[in-house]
């Protein structure tokens, strides 16, 4: 198979599963050519690194450059991607004209300035979420993304582009839950949430997520994912949102909290509980989403389904791994597991290829720049979106404070 | 006035990792060490040979003479596994998976091997057999049936790489260890005094042979685990040459000294299968301070790295 139609074959599955039904019949490109993608990471922080490594990690893309203002990271640039260029200046990447894609890792108060020029400059934009830490920013980038509709822009909530969850979640709207009752998810561990420096004047730079003016709190950066997985799976943006918070353990100089419990209400009467702790890692992070016949959990790129005795048999129970979770026991969720039972791959152990999240989401982005653009799942609508969302929220925990969102606020 | 210490810890790598930091500010020294942590965490993706969808997964299932290129932090370690192997004349080799396993010494019974089961895994073992190209950072596996575990010398690699990540970002004093058998340390401890760490003695329960002060050093001890099997032959230990393909309990304990943890944590399992290893004749084996209580004949080698006065 050459490689343009191992391209073709790959976006196939990928188109579908990305868009849906509704755009199913659309018609196939091919590939706009088969050279790499030339990329570019800006911001080297963990995040970044994750971002260079996954593009290293997908054949059809090529890492040009990393970019960050910070000499210490553009020295780990060097150790970790010693044939990448290393640039401190983002607008020199966007002067680069073998770069054709970034990759925005910056802290979040930074997307807008480093997406529009990137847009502005001819680059296709893949970046993190949130897309914006505040409103007037994430309207701006989406305007901006709405005037460039021959770039790829993606946004990097992952979980819409992970096969497992689409499986998983398309499942729960198929109704495997029975009537959804609500949803509880958390996000713990034992971090102090800082950056270190060995400049003392760059700490307060490298610690942008404790600065209530710049950042969007634990719920913002930490619990968007989850959340934005939360609106899947209710079909809907929350209508309302309270929040509480404390700051119990970290005496360290910080105004912000470190425990924080939310409650996001859905139009159908549900809601979802997201808790997260920077002093606990017990637990670490799932979602659980609990309905009359059923609970699903999900967690690390797995779920498991906790059926009510009284509930209907689905054929394929009889054939399904069960797992013990103290008293209770869950049946397997796996995408794909019958096409795996049938090449003779057991269905029911770990998956040795299974890629992260963010390499999906990459992967997404890489398959819409050679056979796009078409409207990425993870759009700068959604990015907008979620990121009037994600302020609602920070406001709600930082007054205690009900918080209500009008569904007109959600559109840019 | 003693300065502020922070102490961390992660479990990563089937180890349990710790840290002592001290400094005039913990808030930064946190921040700093939950860094080194994190990148712990990072290379144990790439080095695990038990993720076998990552760069290392695809090389150990490489037909041979193609060869693979690598992200630079992982053949970087398997140029140190290469140089390490070369150093110690084979007693250290990162392949020996294929003759654990006809041991049984990797899960499973224990067990002397076949004539031929043996052959056909030692067929499959040495170093000597993969092919590293550092211009493209490529390897290349000359056998079929061949696998690099970063094991031996994956955890003193993280260490040296948290290390870095501390003094980047300006710590002055730290001790990290990794499940107490590869220790690196620079500055001085709090109380000003360097950094000094204790060798247990082997043959004397609850005492120590020796005492290491470490500063931009990292010091790794072995010792081999007391399971074995015996059969008509004799008593057969749990720790295998790679180069004869049978087990050897030359030595009771190895101690080894060096600028590099991963160069410690390598060394002192070379010297447990061959206490002679850094005797190699490599002008680098100088810099490197080892100790070994060998088990036949019963005595002590060292270099550098002597027994506390009074000790036999």
């Amino acid at each position: 198979m050459d490689r343009r139609r191992f391209l073709k074959k790959g976006s196939m599955g990928t188109l579908l599963s990305i868009v849906g039904p509704s755009v199913a019949g659309a018609e196939l490109r091919e590939a706009r050519t088969e050279e790499p993608l030339r990329c570019a990471v800006i911001g080297f922080g963990p995040q970044g690194r994750d971002i260079a490594a996954a593009i290293e990690d997908i054949p059809e893309m090529a890492l040009e450059a990393i970019c960050d203002d910070y000499p210490i990271m553009l020295r780990r640039a060097q150790r970790s991607n010693p044939d990448t260029k290393r640039v401190p200046d983002y607008r020199a990447v966007l002067d680069d004209p073998a770069v054709q894609a970034v990759f925005i890792a910056t802290p979040t108060h930074l997307h807008r300035h480093v997406a529009i020029d990137a847009l502005a400059a001819g680059k296709h934009v893949y970046c993190e979420a949130p897309m914006a830490a505040t409103v007037d920013d994430a309207r701006a980038m989406a305007e901006a993304a709405a005037s460039s509709p021959d770039q790829v822009f993606q946004v990097g909530l992952h979980l819409r582009t992970e096969p497992q969850y689409r499986s998983v979640f398309g499942f729960i709207r198929s109704g495997a839950l029975g009537k959804p009752l609500y949803g509880k998810a958390q996000w713990h561990a034992k971090d102090s949430w800082r950056r270190p420096t060995s400049d003392p004047a760059r700490q307060k730079a490298m610690d942008w997520r404790l600065d209530p003016e710049l950042s969007l709190g634990m719920v913002g950066e930490l619990g968007l994912q989850q959340i934005d997985g939360s609106n899947w799976v209710f079909a809907g943006f929350p209508t309302a949102v309270h929040g509480f918070s404390s700051r119990l353990f970290w005496n360290d100089g910080r105004t912000v909290p470190d425990t924080v419990q939310t409650v996001f209400e859905y139009e159908g009467g549900q809601r979802l509980m997201w808790d997260a702790t920077l002093a606990s890692s017990f637990d670490s992070a799932y979602e659980l989403y609990y309905g009359s016949d059923a609970t699903i959990m999900l967690r690390e790129q797995k779920a498991w389904m906790f059926k009510e005795v009284d509930a209907p048999q689905l054929g394929w129970e009889v054939y399904a791994r069960r797992d013990r979770f103290y008293k209770e026991t869950g049946i397997a969720l796996l995408a794909n597991a019958t096409k795996l039972d049938a090449i003779g791959t057991d269905p029911t152990a770990d998956d040795p290829n299974q890629k992260s999240p963010l390499w999906h989401a990459l992967k997404a982005f890489a398959d819409n720049y050679f056979f796009g653009p078409f409207p990425p799942v993870a759009d700068a609508n959604l990015g907008f979106a979620t990121t009037v969302l994600a302020v609602a929220a920070r406001d709600a925990v930082r007054t205690g404070n009900r918080v209500t969102i009008e569904p007109s606020e959600y559109l840019p | 006035m003693t300065e502020p210490v922070v102490r961390l810890a992660l479990d990563a790598m089937a180890t349990r990792f710790e840290l002592v930091l001290h400094g005039d500010d913990p808030v930064r020294l946190r921040a700093a060490g939950e860094e080194a942590l994190r990148e712990i965490e990072r290379l144990e993706d790439i080095l695990s040979f038990y993720r076998p969808a990552g760069a290392l997964g695809r090389l150990n299932r490489s037909v041979p003479g193609v060869a693979h290129g690598l992200p630079a932090p992982l053949y970087d370690a398997v140029e140190s596994a290469r140089d390490c192997w070369a150093r110690t004349g084979g007693a250290f080799d990162p392949t020996v998976g294929p003759l654990m396993r006809a041991w049984g010494m990797a899960g499973g019974t224990m067990r002397r091997p076949e004539a031929d089961v043996l052959a056909e895994a030692r067929s499959r073992c040495g170093f000597g057999y993969v092919r590293l190209d550092a211009a493209s950072r490529a390897v290349a596996f000359e056998r079929a049936g061949m696998a690099i575990d970063l094991g031996g010398i994956g955890k003193g690699f993280a260490i040296d790489e948290a290390v870095t990540v501390l003094r980047e970002v300006g710590v002055p004093h730290a001790l990290m260890h990794g499940g107490t058998s590869t220790v690196a340390a620079f500055g001085r401890a709090p109380d000003g005094t360097p950094w000094r760490v204790g060798v247990p003695d082997p043959r004397t329960p609850g005492t120590l042979l020796c005492t290491v002060d470490l500063d931009g050093a990292a010091l790794s001890v072995s010792e081999p685990r007391s399971k074995g099997f015996e059969d008509d032959t004799g008593f057969h230990g749990h720790v295998i040459d790679p180069r004869s393909g049978m087990p050897t309990r030359a030595a009771r304990l190895a101690a080894v000294r060096c600028a590099s943890a991963a160069g410690s944590d390598a060394f002192a399992t070379a010297l447990l299968v061959d206490p002679s290893a850094l005797d190699h004749p490599d002008p680098r084996n100088p810099g490197v301070d080892f100790v070994v209580v060998r088990a036949h004949p019963a005595d002590i080698l060292g270099r550098g790295l002597l027994p506390d006065p009074g000790k036999p």
